[in-house]
């Protein structure tokens, strides 16, 4: 299993999630966060007064899925948020050791 | 296990009977009866077997008043004579109680004496409560006796603290539910206007008049409600009380009701009758029960007037026959709802509702219905007001195309409201704005603040979803639909038609900024751009985006994340910036239609010009021009709603602007608001807008005549503006604590074509006068202006030039200097 964590723009939110959902994966968290890699901020003037944008807004994606379907998610979810330009975002992965579904104790890749 | 075998055979024909009737106080009672059988029977076996020490058994709360739902606790009260008592019977009780739970039923039992049943239990009070309903079962008679006849007395002097404690209960549990009936999953007997209420209602009368006898629409309601209840308890088995989606499903089908969507707006209207009531006694009791309250009411009584009383923190008519010769009284009275913040009393309500008939064309006739509304939506408690005005249904009488959305269900996982209570909240979230401190609503309550006629924005955001309850097309979406519903109510209420379009504007647009949010690339000029391109005007992003902020809040409490705020506010500036460096860039050219002159009138005015004035006041211009051809120079003075309008057509010179702001303020007039346009031959527009603060022109209109040949003559140069300055009383500067800092900005790289020059800075008399002649001393030519005042706070923005270019470094730094010492000595520089 995989651990996917892919920080995204915003507004490619609702296309990523329909993407996913076309293949089959409609489980994820969604959490908004702020930060930056090499899109640094900039800098609006409002009356007079500089308004420093130094921590710009993203949305980050998080879902673990069985190694199986690794290729095909990656492959759907880079489609689907890329614009070409500085600032699309990135993505993540880890390996996940074990998964546990609470309810009924069912473990590994049956649990996701 | 008889027992058990017999109660779930015996119950499921209880349930069976219901849901084919439906019929729940049927149910209700049959299933108590059925109940009371179980428990005297256990008792009769394990609790009195010997004559001595025997205590009473009581049934208290829903058992108690002969109303147990299918799966609700049984609630029972065993009553011993002293502790002791009740300690050497430990053994008798619990295997009383055992055997009720292995017959299946959920006990909820209290063992007391009867000294504990007539004492205020502050940290218990559900048990003084539960007692309102008491019951006796069985045992010993005497000892119940003793208690019944001590309860009323009781009852009577301890009313006020029992009061109390429920008042806290029920605003607790309120406050849970977001003091709102409009859950769209709501559970039928803790969420406001749900059972709950209903029996607090029937507390409070009972606590304050011995007894209590509902009015038929709260019986009928409260038959609605425990109908819900006992089909969720037969659906789920359990003491289920959500109505969930699923829920409200399933009942759809048992009852063969089309769409729970629909049936779903009787709920809302049964928990609105309840609610109210619920509201109104709570607030009657405690109004009654605290004396602190009380001399409050008495202060508040002192904004009482001519037309309306305050009494008990409500306002009343004073006459209300009037109301019949004079319906514009109704909307007095909401406007001093908004005003003061008191709502009506229920007597008010009741009167209006009576006459809503005939307000309903009242109001479709009378000219002042929108002037009233407008004042009513300035007001600092307008939120409130729009919702009293809707309860009472007056808004409904004015704008019928409301009742399309009453109670109205759109199921989604976002929407917590339905679409009234939803178009409610976004009035209080844009209200809530004012004077608040912390970022990022800061930002948005400065912006707020900005506004000239927020009453504007209310409009447009009480409309903004009416679309929604017409099943408009797809294609078309809802907001074109609410654009079509509100053009035809606002024409019937003669809102005059610039701020018709206003709110038309707002009402289209109003998903086109959270949605460039939602699904485009914000940091693409392109995207500002088209933004930029569909808003049109400064003032208009203003307005839209406090409509999208108070919209976006709405939707549900934790919607507007602080994110999602900080992201809005970027998306302002970023479209902020674009148009006004569109303000000095863009100009018009090749001006499609229009006569020779007209061509040569537009042509090189920014595209700010034709976007911000009418035909009709393009045409105004035009004669103007044709005027100044003669001596060089035209002044127009007009009178507008609140404030006065100076226009001026000359051609330009070196110092035109700043001897044509000192001419309005050696007249002692306050500068809101001013324009400077400029055309490719050199022509110049300046437009003013002030107040006169002593209504000089208003009782002395040959001060007009001598205002308007002033500045003329100043304008031309014939007279010194200094000179006339020189006698004005100087202004009192506010403490040194209420000033705002003064910022000077002088910014080359804004635009590509001009400096710009942003102050802010505390409004003063002269001030723009002072500003304009340090740009004019510099050398620098005014290209664009745009100043705006709100409160006491000026935001002045030039566009200037040197020479037809941008003002070279040093030019700008000593520009800035300069700038800084006209602000004022004593207020520090900062910014830049």
């Amino acid at each position: 299993m995989k651990k996917i964590e892919a920080i995204i723009q915003p507004f490619k939110l609702d296309e990523v999630k329909e993407a996913l959902k076309a293949i089959g994966i409609d489980g994820m968290t969604i959490t908004e966060v702020r930060g930056h890699g090499r899109q640094k901020g900039h800098k609006e003037v409002y009356r007079g007064q500089e308004y420093n944008v130094d921590l710009l807004a993203k949305v980050k994606v998080e879902m673990v899925i069985p190694d199986g379907r690794f290729d095909e998610v990656i492959q759907t979810l880079t489609t689907a948020s890329r614009t070409g330009k500085i600032g699309d975002g990135k993505i993540f992965v880890y390996d996940v050791a074990e998964a546990i579904r609470i309810r009924n104790d069912d473990r590994g890749e049956s649990a996701l | 296990m008889t027992t058990v075998g017999n109660r779930l055979s015996k119950l499921s024909r209880v349930e069976q009977d219901f849901l084919e009737s439906g019929d729940a106080l049927t149910a209700l009672a049959e299933r108590t009866a059925e109940v009371d059988q179980c428990v005297l029977r256990a008792a009769s076996e394990l609790l009195f077997p010997g004559a001595s020490g025997a205590p009473a058994l009581l049934a208290v709360g829903g058992y108690g008043r002969r109303q147990l739902f299918p799966y609700s606790d049984v609630d029972l009260l065993l009553l011993f004579p002293s502790e002791r008592a009740a300690e050497e019977r430990k053994e008798a009780i619990s295997a009383f109680l055992q055997k009720l739970w292995d017959s299946g039923l959920r006990v909820s039992q209290s063992v007391r004496t009867p000294a504990e049943c007539t004492e205020v239990h502050d940290d218990n009070s559900e048990l003084n409560i539960s007692l309102l309903d008491q019951r006796y079962l069985a045992g010993d008679r005497t000892l119940y006796a003793g208690m019944a006849e001590k309860l009323p007395r009781f009852l009577s002097a301890s009313r006020e603290s029992l009061i109390r404690n429920l008042a806290k209960l029920s605003r607790d549990r309120y406050a849970k539910f977001g003091n709102t009936f409009y859950h769209l999953e709501p559970n039928v007997k803790e969420t406001p206007g749900g059972l709950r209420d209903f029996q607090l209602i029937c507390w409070l009368e009972q606590l304050r008049e011995g007894s209590c006898d509902p009015s038929s629409e709260l019986k009928m309601a409260f038959r609605f409600m425990a109908r819900l209840r006992c089909y969720l308890h037969c659906l789920y088995a359990r003491d289920a009380n959500v109505l969930s989606f699923e829920a409200q499903d399933a009942i759809s089908e048992q009852w063969q009701h089309a769409d729970a969507a629909l049936w779903m707006r009787d709920y809302y209207r049964h928990a609105r009758t309840i609610y109210r009531v619920a509201g109104r006694e709570l607030e009657n009791n405690e109004a009654q029960a605290s004396s602190l309250f009380s001399q409050f009411r008495d202060w508040r009584s002192r904004v009482a007037n001519q037309d309306f009383s305050v009494h008990r923190e409500r306002a009343h008519f004073r006459a209300p026959q009037r109301i019949d010769v004079e319906p514009e009284l109704v909307l007095r009275l909401f406007e001093f709802v908004a005003r003061h913040g008191i709502r009506p009393s229920f007597e008010a309500e009741q009167r209006i509702e009576a006459r809503l008939t005939k307000l309903r064309e009242q109001f479709a006739e009378s000219r002042e219905t929108v002037q009233m509304l407008l004042r009513i939506f300035s007001l600092p408690y307008a939120p409130l007001a729009a919702r009293s005005m809707n309860e009472s249904g007056v808004m409904a009488a004015i704008f019928p195309e409301l009742n399309q959305i009453e109670c109205l269900v759109i199921r989604d996982f976002y929407h917590r409201y339905t679409v009234d209570e939803h178009t409610l909240v976004t009035l209080q979230n844009l209200w809530s704005l004012r004077g608040t401190e912390d970022a990022p609503q800061k930002y948005y309550g400065d912006l707020l603040a900005e506004i000239k006629q927020p009453g504007l924005l209310m409009l447009a955001l009480l409309f903004h979803d009416v679309g929604k309850g017409v099943d408009p097309a797809p294609e078309q979406g809802h907001a074109a639909a609410s654009v079509e519903m509100a053009q035809v109510a606002l024409t019937r209420i003669h809102l005059a038609p610039q701020d018709l379009e206003t709110v038309l504007f707002l009402i289209r647009c109003h998903l086109e900024l959270s949605g460039a949010l939602q699904s485009r690339d914000v940091f693409d000029p392109q995207t500002i751009r088209e933004v930029a391109h569909r808003v049109e005007t400064v003032e208009r992003l203003k307005a839209l985006t406090l409509v999208t902020y108070a919209d976006i809040s709405a939707v549900n409490p934790t919607a507007m994340t602080p994110w999602r705020a900080e992201q809005l506010w970027q998306l302002y500036l970023m479209v902020y910036n674009e148009l006004t460096r569109e303000l000095e860039e863009e100009r018009i050219e090749g001006v499609p239609t229009g006569s020779p002159e007209r061509v040569a009138f537009l042509e090189g005015f920014p595209t700010r010009y034709l976007r911000t004035h009418s035909e009709t006041e393009i045409d105004e211009h035009m004669a103007l021009e044709a005027r100044s051809r003669k001596r060089g120079v035209a002044v127009e003075i007009r009178r507008l709603d609140a404030a006065w309008q100076l226009t001026l057509v000359a051609a330009d010179h070196p110092g035109l602007f700043a001897s044509a702001a000192g001419s309005l303020s050696s007249f002692g007039m306050n500068i809101l608001k001013a324009e400077a346009f400029a055309n490719k031959r050199g022509l110049v527009l300046d437009m003013f807008t002030f107040a006169d603060p002593i209504r000089t022109l208003d009782l002395n209109p040959t001060e007009v005549d001598r205002l308007r040949s002033v500045t003329e003559r100043a304008v031309s140069g014939k007279l010194d503006v200094r000179e006339l300055l020189k006698n004005r009383p100087k202004p009192v500067l506010p403490s040194r604590k209420a000033r705002i800092p003064a910022r000077v900005n002088v910014n080359s790289e804004a635009s590509s074509a001009a400096t710009l020059v942003e102050i802010v800075a505390e409004d003063r008399p002269g001030l723009l006068y002072d500003l304009a002649s340090a740009i004019s001393a510099s050398g620098a030519n005014i290209e664009v202006v745009l100043i705006d005042t709100e409160a006491h706070k000026a935001i002045d923005v030039f566009y200037v030039t040197a020479g037809g270019a941008k003002l070279e470094e040093e030019r700008g730094a000593l520009l800035a200097e300069s700038l800084r010492a006209a602000v004022g000595a004593g207020t520090a520089g900062a910014g830049g």
